[in-house]
């Protein structure tokens, strides 16, 4: 038995585009719930719109394909009405926070059981390539075609400071690390929260010099900073340059948990 | 085991040439059909997980597997089971 | 057996629903509806249910659809504005089959309006605000007695017709105290269950498929986006799409005889007044006042599907009066059906019709 069971092979291959790293992240989570040792009709994956939210549809579960930015909502009423299913959200970073960022705040405040993993390309890859509430600062896209103006969201923060049990940030390149992650999410009551940065060739790459997939992936490696390595940055009183992304455990905490099974 | 790479989901993104420790995988030449070049693989027998997958009982590695977007990436049995000499270069 | 309450219209509702088995209650407040979230708030939990205070209407009405799809009798309550904000996934409700109950307390419109008034402003919004064709069912209670009655029925159309479900009550009628007779049992209809081995998504001869619940080895998939049999997006297939939402209409418009529920009075009448919601009870006091057999009433409580052959039951009718508290909703939906003349009687502004309106409105149309 392996991850591979919980695909609907008769859906695959996906849609995603050639190199996206959507397919790499429902690898990642799959193999952390095949741990688990969950039953597939003890499971239910719900997502909202956009790329990652097309991934629900390639799992062997239950599953709810939703409303523009309201996953966790739905997926709220799923856990709350029964507590016995194991809810896991996918969601995308436009989906997330900017549509859904209500919904998103909220249930990290109830700290409802949910896993929810956001899968960051940085762009609304779906539409065609507009910029998102977490593109980097001078980063182009379809509707900032002069490099876009605005402080992106650190949705890691966001969900710290809104009381989420746990965070931690990977990158796509981060495979077994994601894994471990997913896992430590699932395990964890309460609102866990796993923000992946995925590589998008199609909309974000072509426009802003990561010709090649691998490109891309290589600097999301190379600009990954883990937060042990930062934390001792910041004791020594070393620069931290603006551009990394702080990845690794950020939060893990016990507060109570709301629709846990009892 | 053995390595394989599913022809019908591969989308010919080459990221498994970037993940393998061994550099199994590497980028191809040929187009297939549908106008994609598959990776090719070089010596597959070097792979960690097609030599113990059996003596160790579970997954190794499995990092390719991980990675490909495309869920393309698989082991299968090889029937009758060989055991093959492998030279591993540090 | 039975007992006797003296209930407001809003807690009389939550009542109903409670009868009815509602175990999944996900709302925001909102003028005038909050006491059907509060009544629910403090009566659920001691019955194993769920209350949950969600952060908006769309958050509330996004968690109902989810706990529906668990098994969850589920329900939500809001007025005019939530209603606007829930219209997406009253949408996505239509589309995916998910039975559910929201209960409209109207108040005036637009925008913000009349938070304390009364109005009957969104009778064409539930019907038609989502986008895209569908088909609802929306009931109208004109007494407190019926906005317990009717919100059981709510609950039972909406798991038989796997739809979302209407109540269209009015700020006078939900903060209303009346008498209410309480049954000790109400009459439940269950969701027909998926045979397993079938498609979920496959209709019965009744267009309606059987429900596949989360959790009971199913694996459907459930999408908002164009979906074939299996559950699955087949978002460009235009014969498929067509099909689709054909049936999704289909299944109410043509059961409409079947659930339609209304009264007829003086059925030979040639003036016949036709009104739901508050306007009832002026109208009753007319054709107490007149009491005269030439004035006919029809006196609907399931307003869509429209019941066209309720209509046809006045047989001498030689006009139609149409009272209602918005600018004509209904009158207009009641021409498309007949070809007789239809005199719209419009008031907005919060108040009820009086007598006096109703009949300057007759004696200006002898």
């Amino acid at each position: 038995m392996s991850y591979e069971d919980w695909y609907r092979q008769d859906r695959l291959p996906h849609i995603f585009c050639a190199g996206c790293g959507n397919g790499t992240i429902i690898n990642c989570t799959l193999a952390a719930i095949e741990q688990m040792d969950w039953k597939k009709e003890d499971t239910v994956f719900v997502s909202g719109i956009g790329c990652s939210s097309r991934a629900p549809g390639y799992i062997l579960t239950d599953s709810l394909h939703t409303t523009h930015g309201r996953a966790i909502a739905f997926a709220t009423g799923v856990k709350m009405a029964n507590p016995d299913l194991h809810v896991v959200v996918f969601t995308g970073d436009g989906d997330m926070a900017a549509i859904g960022g209500n919904h998103f705040i909220h249930a990290c405040r109830r700290n409802i059981d949910l896993t929810v993993i956001c899968m960051n390309n940085q762009i609304y890859g779906m539409t065609g390539g507009q910029g998102s509430p977490t593109t980097p600062k001078g980063c182009l896209s379809s509707t900032t075609p002069f490099g876009c103006a605005e402080t992106p969201f650190d949705l890691c923060e966001l969900a710290t400071a809104a009381g989420a049990n746990y965070v931690s940030r990977w990158t796509s390149y981060h495979v077994k690390e994601l894994e471990k992650a997913v896992k430590v999410g699932l395990e964890t009551p309460g609102f866990s929260f796993i923000e992946a940065l995925v590589q998008c060739p199609t909309a974000f790459g072509r426009r802003n010099k990561f010709r090649q997939v691998a490109d891309h992936v290589e600097y999301l490696r190379s600009h990954s900073l883990l937060k042990a390595k930062r934390d001792r940055m910041l004791e020594n009183g070393e620069h931290i340059p603006e551009d990394m992304y702080i990845v690794g455990e950020i939060t893990r905490r016990k507060r109570p948990a709301m629709g846990v099974k009892p | 085991m053995k390595l394989a790479i599913d022809e019908t989901r591969c989308k010919g993104c080459n990221l498994c040439t970037k993940v393998c420790p061994y550099k199994i995988f590497s980028e191809g030449k040929r187009l297939n059909r549908k106008g994609i070049a598959l990776p090719e693989l070089d010596r597959p027998e070097r792979c960690a997980n097609c030599r113990l997958q059996k003596l160790y009982g579970r997954q190794l590695c499995g990092v390719c597997q991980l990675t490909c977007p495309d869920q393309a990436i698989h082991w299968i049995d090889e029937e009758p089971y060989e055991l093959h000499k492998v030279a591993i270069e540090y | 057996m039975t007992r006797t309450e003296f209930w407001q219209g809003n807690t009389a509702c939550a009542e109903g629903a409670l009868a009815a088995g509602c175990n999944f209650f996900g709302g925001y407040p909102i003028t005038p509806s909050t006491e059907v979230a509060e009544h629910m708030a403090a009566k659920l939990p001691k019955r194993g249910g769920v209350f949950i205070q969600m952060e908006d209407e769309i958050a509330g009405i996004a968690s109902i659809i989810g706990a529906a799809w668990t098994g969850a009798r589920a329900m939500t309550a809001t007025s005019g504005p939530g209603l606007s904000l829930m219209m997406e996934n009253i949408g996505f409700a239509a589309m995916t089959e998910t039975p559910c109950v929201v209960i409209n307390v109207q108040r005036g419109g637009p925008s913000t309006g009349q938070p304390t008034m009364s109005a009957q402003g969104d009778m064409m919004q539930v019907r038609f605000g989502s986008q895209g064709d569908y088909a609802i069912i929306a009931l109208c209670p004109a007494t407190v007695q019926e906005m317990f009655e009717l919100t059981v029925k709510a609950f039972n159309l909406a798991d038989k017709y796997r739809v979302p479900v209407f109540l269209m009550a009015d700020e006078t009628i939900g903060h209303m105290r009346e008498k209410v007779i309480v049954p000790d049992t109400v009459e439940r209809v269950n969701r027909k269950p998926l045979v397993p081995g079938t498609l979920p998504f496959k209709a019965d001869a009744d267009l309606v498929p059987g429900f596949p619940q989360f959790g009971k080895g199913h694996h459907v998939h459930v999408t908002g986006l164009t979906h074939d049999e299996r559950g699955y997006p087949a978002a460009t297939n235009p014969k498929l799409h067509a099909n689709l939402v054909q049936r999704l209409v289909d299944k109410i418009e043509n059961a409409r005889n079947d659930m339609a529920d209304y009264d007829v009075i003086n059925p030979g009448a040639s003036r016949v007044f036709i009104a739901y919601g508050a306007p009832v009870r002026t109208v009753q006091q007319v054709m107490y006042d007149l009491n005269d057999t030439d004035i006919g009433f029809l006196r609907l409580r399931m307003v869509w599907p429209f019941p066209e052959k309720a209509l046809a039951e006045f047989k001498n009718a030689k006009a139609f009066f149409i009272p209602e508290m918005n600018l004509g909703q209904m009158a207009r939906e009641i021409e498309r059906h007949i070809k007789l003349p239809v005199i719209s009687i419009p008031k907005i502004g919060g108040e009820l019709h009086t007598p006096a309106d109703l009949i300057s409105t007759l004696e200006a149309h002898p």
